[in-house]
């Protein structure tokens, strides 16, 4: 945040020089990019889902293109690709200015919808001259063009300061156009989404209960947490051991710690009837997650009270407040920010932890990571990963909103 | 305040019970189990539907995790029926030094007997197929060697031949895996003649060998592994019987299978009709071709006209 100021400072001297490069980030994944595309395979073409595939690269997609679909495919993909590329080599050598920073976001925006556009388009026309078990994935060279176009949108963006819930909907915008293309059937061609048809069913009710278990073990451990998180901060003497049973707790590998639960669970099920307690299924992993969240959240907790100033706590009592009052208007507003950064932290924690708990028939997306990691089929266990990794960004887009709506909250004057 | 907090808890507490709770269980239903591996899943959507056809209500719990766990759960009640395999009764029992698992009818007598006195459970009867462990060699250095029964096989690397396998730790380690074939048939792999991988899964294994990664030519691999001829492999034939039998069987709760005699006549001759060939072409399906265990399993009930 501080940094900003100081590059734009720059060396006065440089500036006399013409041609200078103004945009560094940009012209650094620039350079990587190109070495990606010369170097990186952009698809896979492999004769089932369990093999290896080949790699193509992207220059070797024109020369499969060529025989098949005459001269319209080289033109159109070649002007997709070069244009906004030509655009981000110009911007590399113009002066930053908000204008600069938007058009750096369109077509950033633009190349990384082509790359995508191209991969499903490409894995269409190799798909179509091979049996229909060969399966066709995207390459490394795919991932890494993707992911650096939308790092310089995601860094343009950044520049162009804009307000967090403007931010937000700017960068979703950004990546509108790949969810229309998944949406549209163009990517259909892909090994992923293969893996996708295969198992909707699975896919969709994975959704709904991944979120289920996030939830279900959020609500516990902040019930828990932040108790002992007041606790820790009022008696250093109870911290000490406090936190050093959650670390140890941290350690235990979940896997573990689901068959030892199985039996007692399984006991307090039957003295408990009509309680829902199993096993198996949703309560071992949820009382596996409540353990491993317990410890961000009581950190947080105790390290927001403890950066609330002892003076201010002492004017608050000075001008008459009780413990209680002073609790809930001094100490709870001063430490929200910090307790809120530690909820951000464990819920992001959370949905990826959350892909363990598959392994005691919990279900989630773990079910689809595991089925693949078992089965070595590389695209089904993505099918599993890439909505755990949309979800997390999503639940911390969610809270920076949070974040900014209470900062907003708290500039207005108190009533 | 103290009452609104008091409230905000409550409804809170509530909250929780019920996401906690989750769907209403169905109530008296049968809890289908299975293990997390592509067999597992798909034997356990062949009980799911041949018992649906036949009336009887089920509830999904399939691909809940590993042996160990699926056992557990079954044992503690968690579920109702699940498919295993005989000759792991040796360790769930601890009678690993009887001879009967190496026979498929009295291993599946052995395990039966054993598993209704100590813990209730009922097997019922075993598909005629053996899912146990075996050495698959790529078919080009099969042919090349003539290459067909593991006496073959001892016989090749006893007299200096190439071969490198990959395998789990377990299957190097256990004396009735690796060790066993070895003292049997005459042979012994040096340390760099192995690779081994973390984890059973024979996919990966199955892989490494048909990508020759790290010069691997031979694979730990299981009797009814489904991608086996598509990536040119072929399993050793285990001629002197090291090996116990693993044929897969239902294994039923006694307490639900009184309930519901049922269940047993409807499962006996689906199990029957899945010999090794048809299991592992089913298994294929679903590991190479990549369809859903629950499709391959409706398509395969229908066309032996098991359900309509």
């Amino acid at each position: 945040m501080s940094g900003a100021p100081a590059a734009v400072a720059g060396r006065p001297a440089g500036a006399a020089r013409p041609r200078r490069v103004r945009q560094r980030v940009l012209a650094l994944l620039l350079v990587a990019a190109l070495a990606a595309a010369a170097g990186l395979a952009f698809l896979t073409v492999a004769p089932n889902r369990l093999v290896t595939g080949t790699g193509v690269l992207l220059p070797a997609l024109w020369a499969g293109a060529a025989g098949a679909e005459g001269a319209a495919w080289p033109a159109i993909w070649l002007m997709a690709l070069l244009l906004p590329t030509a655009a981000l080599v110009v911007a590399v050598w113009l002066p930053p200015s908000r204008a600069v920073h938007a058009a750096v976001v369109m077509a950033a925006t633009a190349l990384l919808t082509s790359f995508v556009a191209l991969a499903g388009a490409g894995a269409a026309m190799r798909a179509g001259t091979l049996p229909e078990i060969a399966r066709v994935s995207l390459g490394g060279g795919c991932w890494v063009l993707a992911l650096l176009s939308w790092l310089a949108a995601g860094d343009a963006l950044q520049r162009l300061r804009l307000p967090p819930a403007r931010h937000l909907a700017a960068h979703a915008a950004v990546l509108l156009p790949v969810v229309l293309l998944l949406a549209s059937g163009a990517l259909d061609a892909l090994s992923l989404l293969k893996e996708y048809e295969n198992r909707q069913d699975v896919f969709h009710a994975a959704g709904w209960r991944h979120l289920q278990i996030v939830l279900t073990a959020l609500l516990p451990a902040l019930l828990i947490g932040v108790p002992l998180g007041v606790a820790a901060a009022r008696q250093p003497r109870f911290a000490a051991p406090l936190f050093a049973t959650l670390n140890l707790l941290q350690t235990v590998p979940s896997i573990a710690l689901f068959g030892l639960m199985i039996a007692p669970l399984a006991t307090l099920g039957e003295w408990l009837p009509g309680s829902g307690v199993r096993g198996i299924g949703l309560w071992p992993a949820v009382v596996a997650l409540v353990i491993y969240a317990l410890l961000p959240i009581v950190h947080g907790t105790a390290a927001g009270l403890q950066q609330v100033p002892a003076a201010v706590r002492e004017a608050a009592t000075g001008m008459g407040l009780t413990p209680r009052q002073c609790f809930w208007r001094v100490d709870v507003p001063l430490a929200l920010p910090v307790l809120l950064a530690g909820l951000r932290l464990t819920s992001v924690q959370l949905v990826g932890l959350a892909v363990v708990a598959a392994l005691i028939g919990a279900g989630g997306y773990g079910a689809l990571v595991f089925q693949g990691l078992l089965s070595s089929a590389l695209d089904l266990v993505l099918l599993g990963v890439l909505p755990v990794v949309a979800l997390a960004l999503a639940v911390d887009a969610g809270f920076t909103l949070l974040e900014a709506g209470l900062r907003r909250w708290r500039a207005e004057p108190a009533v | 305040m103290n009452l609104t907090r008091r409230s905000v808890l409550t409804v809170t507490l509530l909250a929780m019970a019920a996401l906690a709770a989750g769907p209403a269980l169905a109530q008296g239903a049968v809890r289908v189990g299975s293990k997390i591996d592509t067999e597992g899943s798909l034997l356990g959507n062949i009980i799911i539907q041949t018992l649906e056809a036949g009336g009887i209500k089920t509830e999904n719990r399939l691909q809940l995790g590993t042996t160990k766990i699926v056992r557990s759960a079954l044992i503690a009640g968690e579920i109702d029926i699940y498919p295993e395999y005989t000759g792991n009764g040796a360790f769930f029992l601890a009678d690993e030094k009887n001879p009967a698992w190496k026979n498929a009818s009295a291993g599946y007598e052995r395990v039966k007997a054993l598993d209704a006195e100590k813990n209730k459970l009922v097997w019922l009867r075993p598909a005629p197929a053996n899912n146990t462990w075996a050495i698959a060699v790529r078919s080009d250095v099969a042919q090349a060697n003539k290459l067909a029964t593991l006496d073959d096989l001892g016989r090749y690397v006893a007299g200096g031949g190439k071969l490198k396998l990959a395998a789990s730790a377990e299957f190097v380690e256990r004396p009735d895996a690796l060790p066993a074939f070895q003292a049997a048939y005459g042979f012994k792999l040096r340390q760099d003649q192995l690779l081994t991988l973390a984890g059973g899964d024979t996919a990966l294994t199955i892989k490494t060998a048909a990508e020759q990664t790290s010069g691997v030519n031979a694979a730990m691999a299981y009797g009814t592994d489904g991608p086996l001829a598509a990536l040119k492999l072929v399993i050793m034939e285990d001629s002197k019987g090291v090996q116990p039998v693993y044929a897969p069987a239902p294994v039923v709760r006694a307490d639900l299978l009184a309930r519901q005699p049922k269940i047993a006549t409807l499962l006996e001759p689906v199990f029957r009709s899945l010999d090794g060939a048809t299991l592992q072409a089913l298994n294929a399906q679903i590991a190479l071709e990549g369809q859903d265990a629950k499709k391959v399993a409706e398509r395969y009930l229908k066309s032996k006209g098991f359900i309509r």
